[in-house]
Parts: structure tokens; C-alpha cells; sequence
């Protein structure tokens, strides 16, 4: 069997508490959330821990409720099952749950949080390309007090986010999604079940009314580049006219362009590159019939 | 006479066990005082080992055992003995053992491996097997000819040829000038590791005072692992007692000492206490065994009516650092070639080559993937050069009953042709061109095998009546997962007479359960059936005899049926438990009889003089029909539908047929489009699930298994085989598939989207449209 | 430093004193010694250490046992009621939908989570919830087929939610 190493472990009964504690131990202590990305690194013995500081012994951290204002508040700690399966999400957001349902495979999901996954900042995420998208914000909390951000300023390189130590993200908030708007994220594995994202691709439209022309356009990708990424070029093409398919294709031919993807042992950049495109463009077609109202496959 | 349990879909005899979990693996083996082994391996594909430091390492916490190579310096290799339980003085392939630890608990043995220190001296590596047998390559086995060679294999000294093998018949030169055409094609397939769900696991035990061996392990062959380790040890097969468990699956990967020689070595510094090693994950992937990667060149001589004259081959093999069973796929493996064609002139040169990588071993088929991968997808080249409907071609060459084999053994039970007729219809035959659905094309394609058993080889079994009427079969053949037991029992319910449920089988254990050569090679239901049927006539005949005794009658007038005794003309008698009761008393006593087969002398093998060793006393053939849908923008390849037709001779259990005809076909599947080792300077980089991918359920096409029976006229009920044919057409089926759909042929395996799109871009290039 | 950690199991309440690294699947097949939940890679990649968590299929090798606390967990032990199998066990016997038999107590177990909750489950729902277990015998087919035939044997759910 794989066995874990021995850390020092703690359960916070406050933010405060479970900040001081990675302030404490000086970048040795990691935060437990679903575990999924976590232990698998520890077994890999890629990371080794002095300390595991279990976030679900604190209250309030999970669950989806109305924001403040508009839109919805995602707690981090909400399982990716939860945020898959809940009505609340299939109803206003059904891209988050189309992503959700994307991510690894029911047991995996059923542990995993979406903080886990954004927090892991893994450029491969399933989860950052569509609440990217829909212009998401995180809010964090940390020994410095309380502050929210766009959830791609959280990403700064492979594996690292822009948290401060002792920051702990709270929760993701999702502002509400106008009329005649629709979102996609497309993934392509290597086979059907349980695969990580060669290339993921949101995108978000919003016209007004039923003509042709975009209001709004947000692109984002998985897998083209070191972070998540939004391919603002090929945005800058949808919103340029009305959406025909030469557009599509010319904003499909700018994403690559936007983005730098690398060759790995998964695949090569080149086909990489060309899969940006293809996705780009079938993406922005199921936003498109989602928008207008029809149903996309 | 109505049947019993033969032709039935009984359920798994050992079922109830694994549906409530309480099967025994190796993994699960727990022993008082047992110890568990962790391995530190190399990271060097070929190095001098210049120097061991072990002084921190055995004042570790928990630590009562480390072994170094030179501390248990013996070789190991059931057919050329060329391969330490742990490294010596060299290593030959990243992730070979070279130091072993024990420890009270796993953590610990873990721990521990990090306070060793060795240090290498880096040699160079060679990685391909057409580079390794070049002059001049780096060579790994200095001493290839000093090993013990316990088979007929030619290895060239003073190279990495490992095993070479040269065949052929007839005229190859005026073959070619009788064709009119000449196909001449290089193929490549790749290394696929088994993958079982269960990893490597053994629980090895030494009591030094009686110098015995007990090994607990899943292997398929315990009887031939004992005489393995016996061999290389120097001891004697009592000495050595290999404890069968339930088997997570072996494909042939667990036809080898993996965990075994880990846990042997160990287990002699333990003073008596058993060792457990369990391979991780990423050690099934990078240091147990591997499908053999092949290149293979042929040239085929066809009549422009497409009659085959002709087939000129060769192989180069890539064995990785060891042997393992790759001499005898070479030697054998090589010929399926040739196809279930009838082609007049043959020539093969198959020559298997050692280099720095993980030892490839015994794999589903034995070669036979391989040769079929190159085989099928020329048989379609072919058949559309010549405008020729690829089932067509194949009918008009394939083997038909009472045809020749290669070497003159005349073949009997030959359903070729119906598996060929019935998957192409069952696909729908020929392919209609559907339109396009935007960019995703469809097409179809079929690919046919041929697949012997090793002959001639041994099975025997003892079949004991307990006191109560219940019975035992004794027999070393290992469940490893395809049904054998079930098989075994069915037969023997239905020669003896008795209720299928009175008969338990218990796991072999080659200290009581008799010579058995192993669960491989398709051969357990034919070898060991007729062994069990031979055994349950005895049984039956004792037991009657006896009841002739009782009852005061003639054992002729009685029959049994459903464990009852029946008299001609007077009905039942009596229960096979009364009879028992009746004769022994309150004291008991039990009945026992042997079932010993080998099908040596069978008049089924006569052949040309001096080629009677490549009959085989059974030939299995099988089509698969397979429905692709290519996307052009992705390259993605989408199997729809898989019509797979196997002529098993008959079907024992026609469920336990679906089971492997269906497994075999995902598993075709997977190694065909999601799998693939990537290695960089000998070292594989995706050594988990999440990487080196196998099919998950979401990945299921339609399959449609169809059962074909042609009765073997010295099969037990005319039973063959069916594990291994199963794996070798699905990858030609869909690569033919391809070119129907999209025109592309792909030569090398596995077939990725990014190959696909490459295809179509260089057609689109050449004008192809 | 050890840690209490009090959960049932199958029904059981155990108490045990574990290091915080201790996985739940470790605790199961060490300590519990239910030995039907396996390790097929440790890492969450295959499915065989799948057990359900309040009726939940978790992978037991990515949750550490003290997260287990206070818990409910099922293992494929806790199926048979009385000697009795389950009728999902029944249906993977009659199905033919066991071979080697590693992964079955991970596909049954994931099968009757999702017939708990959907009795009448189709094909590709069945698909989804067994897409994170990995079956190389490759009894996919049966498999399907066996959970429909559990699904039809009792629509109105199975019996006792564990």
C-alpha cells in the first residue's frame, strides 16, 4: 500500500486560528480540504507536509446560498458532487454544473471542493475555466482581514496561487447571469470516463435580444497555457460583428494565439494548439444555441 | 442425452466469495509474525552497481531484514536463466530491485528505503531493440552464454540477441515470382503493461532448520514457478510449497517471479517470519512485466485473384532487460504471422532483443497480438490494392476444416469461416459509406486470428468422494479470474453424476493438488477438462462399483445422476450419501481417483517429419468485426460497435464465453487507442492510472459476443480454448475500420488522435481529397 | 501522536487510536480487518478502495480516518443481511458480471448508491456512476446489465439504506 508519511495534524475551531497556524509553520503546513489533490501529491512524495490543518473542522465554509446581493455564494468547501447535482447550480448556472460533472468520477467528486480545486491551481482545472467566464470572484480571509478578488488574479503560476500566507479562500462568488446569455465548457480527454482536461474550454455570450451580435464574450481555457486562461484576442474577435461562422472560426484561430501551450507526455503543443481551436469553436456554438435558447448537445 | 451443466451459464462457483469480499488475494494474506518488504530500485537504465551502503538503513525503525543482490546472489528464469532476485553488480533497466528491506510494518519498510546509499556507475543504455542489435551496441548480458537455457532457444553470445529463430517452407523466391503483386509493409506495435487490478503481491516464508519455502501468491502457474525457484535455488520442489490465492487478474503478467523473488529473497533473512510484498501501482507499471513491442516487415506475394503465395517475415522483439517467457514467444509467438491463411511459401526470421527497459513477459496471447497487428491490417492493404472485399479475401485464404497447418498437422475443429461470416453479418457487411455527420466519419473493418496452445503439456487432477457424498477436486489449476474453476466443475458434475454445488474446489497447493503446467496458453479447460473428465469416469465407476457391491447388483445396471443411484428397470435406489454411509459405517471412509492428460501421441499431431513440435493439439480462431466513427477535427477514433465471433469448440459455459470474448475485446479497445508507456532515457513517465490509461466503463462500445462451435473431436464435450484470441483482432479490426471510414491506414500502434489527424493531413497533402 | 477516531462501520461502532496519516482504507483493512476493500493505486485513479460514506461512494485511500469521525462507512462486508446476500450481489452472480472479482465489491457498492437513490437508473446513469472503477477483466457489459436487473428487481429502492 501507499502510506503516508507522518505530519503534525490540526483541526482550527476558527479562520483566525487556521491562519496563524500556516503563518506558524512557515510554508510547511498545507491545508486539508477533499484531500484528492492533496494526499495523491503526498503519496507521490512530491510535497511533504509538517503539518495538515483540516479545514472542514470549521463552520460555514460549504454550502450554496444566495449572494449578498445577486447571484450566488459558493462556500470552498463545497464538494464538486454538491455544486454537480444542486438544482440551485443546474438551474442558473448549468455550465458550473455541466464542468462539475466533468471533474474525475463520482467518488472523487464526492469528496473534492472547489477550493481544493482552485486552490491546487492546476492549469489543467475543470473548474476555473466556466466561473471564470461568469466573472467570478473569490473571497478571502486571512490574518490581514477579509478581501474578494476575480478568481484568475488567485492563479499566479503552476501549483502556486496570489494568496498571502495565512490566507484561506471562504468562498467563490457567481454574479447572476442576464437574459439571452449561455455558457459551454467543452473538455477533451484521452477516453470518456475519469480524465483530465488535454484542453478545456468556457465560453460565455450574451446577446441582446435575438440578434446576432454578442454584448459580452468571455473565453477561458484549461490546459493552453501556465494558468487558466482567458484568450482575450479571440474575445475581441467574437465581440467584433455579428456571430457568423467565419467569426467563429477567426475567434477558434485567435484562441490558439492567445494561448501557450506546452508538449508533455499527454500530448504535443501542436496538437494542442489545433484542439484550442476546435474546442474554441464547438464551445462558443453550444453558448450560442444555450444564449438563443435552444438546446446544444 | 440431455445435458446437465455442460452448454449452461452457471455462475461463477466462487461468486458468493467475491460478490460479499471475502475472497483471498495475495494482498490480503495475513500471517502471525509477518513482516513486509519494500524494494528501492533503480533509477538508471544501465549502471554498475559500484557501491551499497546498508550501515544506516539496518538501524531503521522497524527494520529486521535488508538484502542487497550480492547478499543472495542467485539467478532466476523459467526458460533462460538470466535474471537476479536482486541486482548484483549491474542494473539493467530503470526499476530493477537492487536492495530489499523488511520491516514490522509497510510504513516502515518505506521509510527506511530512504537511509540507503548506492552508487552507480552509468553505462550506456540501448532502448531500441533494432539499435540493440546493432555492432556495437551496448551489451547486457555478457554471460548470455553461460545461463541455463531449459528450452530450445539460440541465443547469440556476444550479443543482446537474446533468442533467434529462423523457419521456413517451401520456395520463398519462387513464391514471389509466381504473384502478381508484392506487398512489402513495417509494422510496429507497442508495449502495453498487463494491468491487472490487482497488483503483484507474495507472502514468502523460510524455515531455515527444514530449508522449505512457502509462497502464497496469485500466479498462474504455481507448479511451474516451484520448479523455477527449486532450479534456481538449487533446492527440490518439496522444498518449495507455492499456496495458490484468488487472482485480481494476470493477462500473463503473472506468469513470472515478480513479488515472488522479492519475497523469496527476503524471506531467507527473516528468520522464519513470512515477508509480504505488495507492488505499488507505479512498480506494476514500471517493474513487473510488459507486452513484448514488436516491429514486424512483411512481404506478401498475392495472385491477382487473391490467392496468397507467399509470405516472407520478420520480427525483432523487444524483450526489455530479461528474459522472462520471451524466448518462447519468440520462438512460437512468431508464427501466428502467418495468419489462418493458407499461403504455400513461407519465411520467418523473429529475433527477440534485450534492452534497457522493463523485462516484457507473457501477455494475452503470446505473440499473437502482435502478429495478428501486422497480419490483418496487410490482409486489408491488400484487399483493397486488388479492389477486393476484405472479407472475401479472407474467406478465399482461410483455413477450412481438414487444411494443413504450416508444418502438416492436419486441422480439425476449424471455424474460421463461421466466425468470419457471422461477425461481418452481425456488423453489417459490406460497409455502406454512411454520410458524414459533420466531421465524424464511420466505418468498418474485420480482422481474423489464429491461436494454438503449447503442446504437448501435462495436467492432472485428483477427484476424492468424502465420506457424505460430497466431493473434492484437487487440481493446480489457479482461478486467476476467467471462470477455470467453474469449467472444471461443470465437467466434472456432468461425468460423474453428481450436483454441481457438491463439489468444492479448493485454490491449489502444490504440497497436495497434482502437476499442472500452468493456467496459460488458452489451455486449462481443454487440458485440465479432459483430466477432470478422465478422473470423474474413474470417480463415477468407483462409486457405481461399489453400489453394485451394496445394492447386491450389477455395476452395469446402475447409473448416477444428481448424486442418486438409479437401477435399470427399479428407479432410484438410494443417495450417493446413504451408498456412502452403507459401505463405510459410522467410521466413514472416501473414494478417490487420478485424472492424468497430456495429449502426447495424439494421432491429432502427426505432421511433417521433424515439425511435429509446432502442432498444437487444438487451434482457436476468431474475427472481430469493429464500427469506428473518426472525428477529422480531433482525430478522435470512436469505437461503436464490436462484433466479436470466437470458435471455442464448445462452450462449457456459454456465460464464462461472453466473459472473456467481451473482456478481451475492451481490453483490445484500450490497448489500441488509450494506452501507451511514454518513456524518456528508459524511464517510464506516466507510471499511474491517471496516465497510462485503460478503458473505463463510459468507454464501452456496443459488443456483441457470438459464440462458435465446432467440436473438438478430443476436447472434453469437444471444448477448446477462448482467454487469448480474444485480444488479438480488435486493434487490426479498427485500424481497418479506419481506412473504411476515413482512407488512412496506421501502421504503428497505438493509434492516438494526434497520429490520426497526421494521417489526414498528409492525405489531404497528396491530394487525397 | 495518536488520535481517537470513533465511526461505524457496517453497522458497528469500533473505536480506534490512530496516527493522523492513517487513511481510511487503512483503517479498514488493518485495524477493522475487512480486508473486501482493496488497493488497486492508492492515488483515487482506479476505485477499487470505494466504500460508501452515509451511503456516499468515497475513494477510502484519499480520506484520512480522522476525517472519518462521527461517520457511517459501508463496506462490501455489510451488504448481507442475516447470511443473506444483497440482491445487487444476487444480480452480479446471475449476471455473470464477476470474473476476477477485485473490483466487484467497488462496483457493487457504487451500484447501490446510485440504486438507492434511482431504482429505475438507465444505462447511461449506470455508466457515470461506475466511471470512476476500473474493471481490466473488462466485465463492463455484465456489469451494466446486472445493476438494470437489480434496479427492475425492487423499484421501490433497496431495503435498508446503509
Amino acid at each position: 500500500m501507499k502510506r503516508l508519511k507522518p505530519f503534525a495534524y490540526f483541526e482550527p475551531q476558527t479562520l483566525l486560528e487556521a491562519a496563524r497556524l500556516l503563518v506558524e509553520q512557515r510554508g510547511g503546513a498545507y491545508l486539508l480540504a477533499g484531500g484528492t489533490d492533496l494526499l495523491v501529491r503526498m503519496k507521490r512524495g512530491e510535497i511533504r507536509p509538517s503539518a495538515l490543518v483540516n479545514l472542514k473542522s470549521l463552520q460555514g465554509l460549504d454550502g450554496i446560498k444566495p449572494g449578498m446581493e445577486t447571484g450566488l455564494s459558493i462556500g470552498a468547501l463545497t464538494s464538486i458532487s454538491a455544486l454537480e447535482q444542486s438544482s440551485l447550480i443546474q438551474r442558473n448556472y448549468p455550465v458550473l454544473s455541466q464542468a462539475a460533472g466533468l471533474l474525475g468520477s463520482p467518488s472523487i467528486r464526492n469528496l473534492a471542493t472547489l477550493g481544493g480545486n482552485i486552490g491546487r491551481a492546476s492549469p489543467a482545472s475543470d473548474m476555473a475555466p466556466s466561473l471564470m467566464v461568469l466573472t467570478a470572484r473569490v473571497s478571502v480571509e486571512g490574518p490581514e482581514g477579509k478581501r474578494d478578488l476575480p478568481l484568475e488574479a488567485i492563479f499566479a503560476e503552476p501549483g502556486k496561487t496570489t494568496l498571502e500566507p495565512g490566507e484561506v479562500m471562504t468562498s467563490f462568488l457567481v454574479p447572476q447571469m442576464d437574459p439571452h446569455s449561455g455558457a459551454a465548457y467543452l473538455k477533451l480527454g484521452r477516453r470518456e470516463g475519469m480524465d483530465c482536461a488535454l484542453i478545456g474550454a468556457a465560453v460565455f455570450l450574451r446577446f441582446s435580444g435575438a440578434r446576432g451580435e454578442a454584448k459580452e464574450a468571455r473565453i477561458a481555457l484549461a490546459s493552453a497555457a501556465p494558468i487558466p486562461l482567458r484568450a482575450r484576442k479571440a474575445e475581441e474577435e467574437l465581440l467584433s460583428g455579428s456571430l457568423t461562422e467565419e467569426r467563429i472560426q477567426q475567434a477558434g484561430r485567435a484562441a490558439v494565439s492567445d494561448s501557450l501551450p506546452i508538449s508533455d507526455m499527454r500530448a504535443s503543443a501542436s496538437y494542442r494548439k489545433e484542439m484550442i481551436r476546435v474546442l474554441t469553436c464547438r464551445a462558443i456554438e453550444q453558448a450560442r444555441q444555450l444564449a438563443m435558447g435552444g438546446i446544444a448537445h | 442425452m440431455k445435458s446437465e451443466y455442460v452448454g449452461k451459464r452457471v455462475p461463477r462457483v466462487e461468486g458468493v466469495e467475491k460478490v460479499t469480499g471475502r475472497a483471498v488475494y495475495s494482498v490480503d494474506v495475513d500471517l502471525p509474525g509477518m513482516l513486509y518488504g519494500a524494494v528501492l530500485r533503480s533509477p538508471w537504465p544501465h549502471a554498475r552497481i559500484v557501491e551499497i551502503d546498508l550501515a544506516e538503513v539496518r538501524k531503521a525503525r522497524g527494520v529486521k531484514a535488508v538484502v542487497a543482490g550480492k547478499d543472495f546472489p542467485f539467478n532466476f528464469g523459467g526458460m533462460i536463466r538470466d535474471q537476479p532476485f536482486l541486482a548484483i553488480d549491474r542494473v539493467r533497466h530503470v526499476g530493477e530491485p537492487v536492495v530489499a528491506v523488511a520491516a514490522a510494518t509497510e510504513a516502515e519498510a518505506q521509510e527506511a528505503l530512504g537511509e540507503i546509499k548506492v552508487q552507480y556507475q552509468e553505462l550506456p543504455a540501448v532502448f531500441d531493440p533494432r539499435e540493440a542489435l546493432a555492432k556495437n551496441a551496448p551489451l547486457l548480458h555478457e554471460r548470455l552464454g553461460e545461463y541455463v537455457h531449459t528450452g530450445p532457444y539460440q541465443s547469440v553470445p556476444g550479443t543482446n540477441l537474446c533468442t533467434v529463430r529462423t523457419y521456413s517452407r517451401g520456395d520463398i523466391g519462387a513464391g514471389f515470382a509466381e504473384a502478381d503483386e508484392l506487398f512489402e509493409d513495417e509494422f510496429y506495435i507497442h508495449a502495453v503493461a498487463h494491468t491487472p487490478m490487482e497488483t503483484h503481491a507474495a507472502v514468502a516464508q523460510y524455515i531455515p532448520a527444514e530449508k522449505n519455502y512457502l509462497i502464497w501468491s496469485s500466479t498462474d502457474g504455481p507448479f511451474r514457478r516451484a520448479k523455477e525457484l527449486a532450479d534456481a535455488l538449487r533446492v527440490t520442489i518439496n522444498q518449495v510449497r507455492f499456496i495458490s490465492t484468488y487472482s485480481g487478474g494476470g493477462f500473463g503478467g503473472k506468469g513470472a517471479m515478480v513479488a515472488e523473488a522479492i519475497a523469496v529473497a527476503l524471506a531467507n533473512f527473516c528468520k522464519g517470519r513470512p515477508v509480504k510484498v505488495v507492488y505499488t501501482r507505479e512498480e506494476e507499471l514500471t517493474a513487473s512485466q510488459t507486452r513484448h513491442a514488436a516491429y514486424l516487415k512483411l512481404k506478401t506475394g498475392v495472385r491477382k485473384d487473391g490467392s496468397f503465395t507467399a509470405r516472407q517475415a520478420e520480427i525483432i522483439w523487444d524483450n526489455g532487460a530479461y528474459a522472462s517467457k520471451g524466448p518462447d514467444v519468440a520462438q512460437r509467438g512468431g508464427l501466428t504471422i502467418f495468419g489462418p491463411y493458407r499461403i504455400p511459401n513461407l519465411e520467418l526470421l523473429s529475433r527477440l532483443a534485450y534492452t534497457n527497459k522493463e523485462p516484457a513477459g507473457a501477455y494475452r496471447g503470446f505473440g499473437t497480438t502482435q502478429a495478428t497487428w501486422a497480419c490483418e491490417v496487410q490482409v486489408d492493404m491488400i484487399a483493397a490494392r486488388l479492389k477486393m472485399d476484405p472479407l472475401e479475401i479472407r474467406l478465399k485464404n482461410g483455413y477450412r476444416e481438414g487444411d494443413a497447418y504450416i508444418n502438416e498437422q492436419v486441422m480439425h475443429a476449424v471455424g474460421l469461416r463461421e466466425t468470419l461470416l457471422r461477425a461481418s453479418r452481425e456488423i453489417g457487411w459490406p460497409p455502406s459509406k454512411p454520410k458524414p455527420l459533420g466531421t465524424r466519419f464511420r466505418g468498418k473493418g474485420l480482422a481474423a486470428t489464429i491461436k494454438g496452445t503449447a503442446t504437448p503439456t501435462e495436467s492432472s487432477c485428483f477427484i476424492k468422494v468424502n465420506p457424505d457424498g460430497t466431493l473434492t477436486l484437487l487440481s493446480s489449476s489457479v482461478e486467476i479470474g476467467a471462470g477455470q474453476k467453474t469449467v472444471l466443475a461443470q465437467i466434472a458434475a456432468e461425468t460423474i453424476g453428481v450436483p454441481l454445488a457438491s463439489i468444492s474446489i479448493p485454490n491449489p497447493d502444490t504440497s497436495i493438488t497434482p502437476f499442472d503446467a500452468g493456467v496459460t496458453s488458452s489451455r486449462t479447460t481443454y487440458h485440465m477438462g479432459n483430466a477432470v473428465h478422465g478422473a470423474g469416469l474413474e470417480v463415477r465407476r468407483k462409486i457405481l462399483e461399489v453400489a453394485g457391491e451394496v445394492l447386491k447388483t450389477e455395476p452395469g445396471r446402475l447409473s448416477l445422476s444428481q448424486g442418486r443411484i438409479f437401477e435399470e428397470g427399479a428407479g432410484e435406489r438410494l443417495t450417493l450419501k446413504e451408498l456412502l454411509a452403507k459401505k463405510f459405517g459410522g467410521r466413514g471412509g472416501g473414494l478417490l481417483a487420478e485424472g492424468r492428460f497430456s495429449p502426447a501421441g495424439s494421432p491429432l499431431l502427426a505432421a511433417a517429419k521433424g515439425r511435429e513440435g509446432m502442432s498444437s493439439i487444438f487451434w482457436m480462431f476468431a474475427t472481430h468485426a469493429a464500427e469506428v466513427e473518426v472525428d477529422t477535427e480531433t482525430g478522435v477514433v470512436k469505437v461503436l460497435k464490436i462484433a466479436a465471433a470466437h470458435d471455442v469448440g464448445t462452450a462449457i459455459n456459454p456465460l464464462g464465453c461472453e466473459q472473456q470474448i467481451e473482456g478481451a475485446a475492451i481490453m483490445g479497445i484500450s490497448n489500441t487507442l488509450f494506452e501507451e508507456l511514454k518513456m524518456e532515457k528508459g524511464r517510464i513517465l506516466n507510471d499511474t492510472l491517471a496516465d497510462y490509461k485503460v478503458a473505463t466503463i463510459k468507454d464501452l462500445p456496443a459488443i456483441v459476443p457470438i459464440i462458435v462451435e465446432t467440436p473438438h473431436p478430443e476436447g472434453p464435450f469437444g471444448a477448446k480454448g477462448i482467454g487469448e484470441p480474444a485480444a488479438a483482432c480488435t486493434a487490426p479490426a479498427i485500424a481497418n475500420a479506419i481506412f473504411d471510414a476515413v482512407g488512412i491506414w496506421i501502421k504503428d500502434l497505438p493509434i492516438t488522435p494526434e497520429k490520426v489527424l497526421a494521417a489526414l493531413n498528409q492525405k489531404k497533402n497528396e491530394g487525397g481529397g | 501522536m495518536k488520535i481517537l477516531v470513533e465511526l461505524t462501520v457496517n453497522g458497528e461502532e469500533g473505536q480506534f487510536e490512530v496516527e493522523p496519516q492513517t487513511t481510511l482504507l487503512e483503517l479498514l483493512r488493518d485495524h477493522f480487518h475487512l480486508t473486501g476493500t482493496k488497493e488497486g493505486c492508492g492515488l483515487g485513479d482506479c476505485g477499487t478502495c470505494i466504500v460508501l460514506l452515509e451511503g456516499k461512494p468515497i475513494n477510502s485511500c484519499l480520506m484520512l480516518a480522522v476525517d472519518a469521525n462521527r461517520r457511517e462507512v459501508t463496506t462490501i462486508e455489510g451488504l448481507e443481511e442475516n447470511g443473506e446476500i444483497h440482491p445487487l450481489q444476487q444480480s452480479f452472480l446471475e449476471k455473470g458480471a464477476v470474473q476476477c472479482g477485485f473490483c466487484t465489491p467497488a462496483m457493487i457498492l457504487s451500484a447501490k448508491s446510485l440504486l438507492d437513490q434511482n431504482p429505475g437508473a438507465n444505462e447511461q446513469q449506470i455508466k457515470e456512476a461506475l466511471s470512476g472503477v476500473l474493471c481490466r477483466c473488462g466485465s463492463y457489459p455484465k456489469i451494466i446489465e446486472a445493476v438494470q436487473a437489480a434496479g427492475g428487481r425492487n423499484k421501490k429502492g433497496l431495503g435498508n439504506e446503509k
